[in-house]
């Protein structure tokens, strides 16, 4: 049961940071920025724990495209267990923490990494309270816009279908 | 920090006649037609015949030998060597040199013993198994880089002038032999910079974000050694204990950093490799009281705790604790001071050759790679500019 709870929630978050990544690429001037000079094809496949949710995303045309599978992304994650992916991804850890705990290894180009990393510290900027953000970062980004403005463009974009897989 | 991780699997040989082992070694290893890797000038001084001729007079003959490793090393370079080892039918590699040859020797029996053609397929993090044993020995001609003892290969990716980090465990060496002749005759300003790299991996092990207890005891053990033995061994070259002692420095400070990562000093360092070509060490030297300065503010604490280590304990203990992180700082910008005026060891960037117009490039290169994720504080580009400006 608990291990069911974790890969729901996992899941779930998994499906939210794709959202604020494509959402924040309109309203984050940084975010912005790191996409724009983000080489065309590049992807991401995260994977978490044995049989856990997955994320696949593929920089395409402008867009973070989220597809069902890749044969070999650019770069892959693997966090190595599902309870280690539960705290990844509910602000229990940051990825630096992860880093240092080795808690995921990756196939690919550390830049690659270091690119998502940067990313992922804007999104839970966004997404997670200042008291959350002060324990799992060592300096946190200012959010240029109101974080219930990126909340509301999220929950308008699941509403709408907006982030389903792309062909 | 609530879990870590320790590993040194590496069979140490240190002091006296420590070449004249090498053999017995090997062929307790299966190996008997080991590949000799090391440079030109190892080669021409005589240093790297110093180490084969032990091994020859043991028994175990070379079956064949590589020298033309440059001091950066490419993934280029490693792909060809491993292809020369397969022609030459060898079956095990002997490493002598410093940081460029021990790491190139590492990417080559990684493409070996993950039975592949090029390392960039296999690049990653902790992501290969251990695949097939290839014998490796080690054999540092520098007290520096640490690399006989860790477990990451820094290789230069000729095609965009990025230092690439190989991580796994699986690429530290069989044995590392620190032999006290092997740096006896470097030149002090070699041996003052190379110093200093060893201290930067002390000091950066025992404050980024993945220090932890052992890594720490190994780090401010190797501080310490350094502290006392440095200037000696840079002014006298010929003190064989002041050599050997910062061997083991070295050394320790290897096993700290591989067990707990660097930081910003490092990940500046290889963009400023990458694009300006400013040899490691020496980018170390520059780098390393500027960065202790841009982390101040959040690593005070661990910085503190370093300067029993550096200045001695009565020193450190007469220091208000209020001041103890910034008088570490000041402790490590006087041993340069010191090391500048006894052998000429380059300051600041500007001294080192770089011109302002490449720090744009390096900022980005910095941002990019990936010992600043443990970094104790994050940095942007335009931070990185900050520091790179404060150090030119």
């Amino acid at each position: 049961m608990k291990r069911f709870f974790q890969k729901l929630t996992v899941g779930i978050v998994l499906r939210v940071v794709h959202a604020a990544l494509v959402e924040l690429q309109r309203q984050d001037s940084r975010v912005a920025r790191e996409f724009a000079n983000m080489p065309e094809g590049l992807s991401y496949s995260i994977h978490t724990g044995h049989n856990g949710p997955t994320l696949h995303v593929v920089w395409q045309g402008g867009k973070l495209r989220r597809v069902r599978s890749l044969d070999k992304a650019s770069c892959t994650l693997h966090i190595k267990s599902m309870a280690l992916a539960f705290r990844l991804f509910t602000g229990q850890m940051g990825l630096a923490q992860a880093y240092a705990a080795h808690a995921f290894t990756m196939a690919g180009e550390v830049a690659d990494v270091m690119r998502l990393a940067r990313l992922v510290n804007i999104v839970e900027a966004y997404l997670f309270p200042n008291f959350i953000n002060r324990r799992i970062m060592t300096d946190i980004p200012k959010p240029e816009v109101c974080f219930l403005r990126t909340y509301a463009r999220i929950g308008l974009g699941f509403l709408t279908c907006k982030y389903r897989f792309s062909k | 920090m609530s879990y870590f991780e320790f590993q040194n699997a590496v069979k140490l040989l240190c002091g006296e006649l420590s070449l004249e082992r090498i053999a017995n070694e090997l062929q307790h290893l299966h190996a008997e037609r080991p590949l000799v890797l090391s440079d030109a000038v190892l080669a021409k001084i005589g240093t790297m015949a110093a180490v084969t001729d032990a091994m020859v007079a043991e028994g175990v003959k070379p079956a064949a030998t590589f020298t033309d490793i440059p001091v950066d090393s490419s993934l280029a370079v490693v792909n060809k060597i491993a292809a020369f080892y397969r022609e030459q039918g060898c079956d095990s590699i002997v490493a002598i040199g410093g940081g460029s040859v021990i790491d190139t020797a590492k990417g080559v029996r990684l493409v070996l013993s993950q039975d592949t053609d090029d390392i960039f397929s296999i690049s990653g993090l902790e992501n290969v198994s251990r695949g097939k044993h290839i014998p490796f020995v080690v054999v540092p001609t520098t007290a520096g880089t640490g690399s006989e003892c860790t477990g990451v290969a820094v290789i230069r990716n000729d095609e965009n002038g990025v230092k690439m980090e190989f991580l796994s465990p699986f690429v530290e060496p069989d044995v590392a032999v620190i032999d006290p002749r092997m740096t006896v005759g470097l030149p002090p300003k070699a041996t003052a910079s190379t110093g200093m790299d060893a201290l930067c991996h002390a000091v950066e092990a025992c404050t980024c974000l993945q220090a932890n207890p052992l890594s720490t005891a190994y780090g401010t053990a190797a501080i310490r050694m350094i502290a006392e033995n440095l200037v000696q061994a840079t002014v006298k070259g010929s003190d064989k204990e002041a050599r050997f002692n910062m061997a083991l420095a070295s050394t320790m400070a290897g096993i700290a950093f591989s067990n707990s990562m660097v930081g910003a000093v490092h990940a500046i360092g290889h963009a400023l490799g990458g694009v300006c070509h400013v040899p490691h060490a020496v980018a170390m030297t520059i780098l390393l009281p500027h960065v202790m300065r841009y982390n101040l503010s959040h690593a005070a604490a661990g910085y503190a705790a370093l300067l029993p280590w550096l200045v001695g304990m009565e020193k450190a203990m007469s220091t208000p604790a209020e001041k103890q992180a910034e008088a570490a700082i000041d402790a490590i910008e006087t041993l340069g001071r010191k090391l500048n005026e006894v052998c000429g060891l380059p300051l600041t960037l500007s001294a080192a050759g770089v011109s302002k117009d490449d720090f744009p490039k390096v900022a980005e290169f910095a941002v990019n790679d990936g010992a600043l994720i443990v970094n104790p504080r994050a940095a942007t580009e335009e931070q990185v500019l900050e520091i790179l400006n404060a150090a030119f």
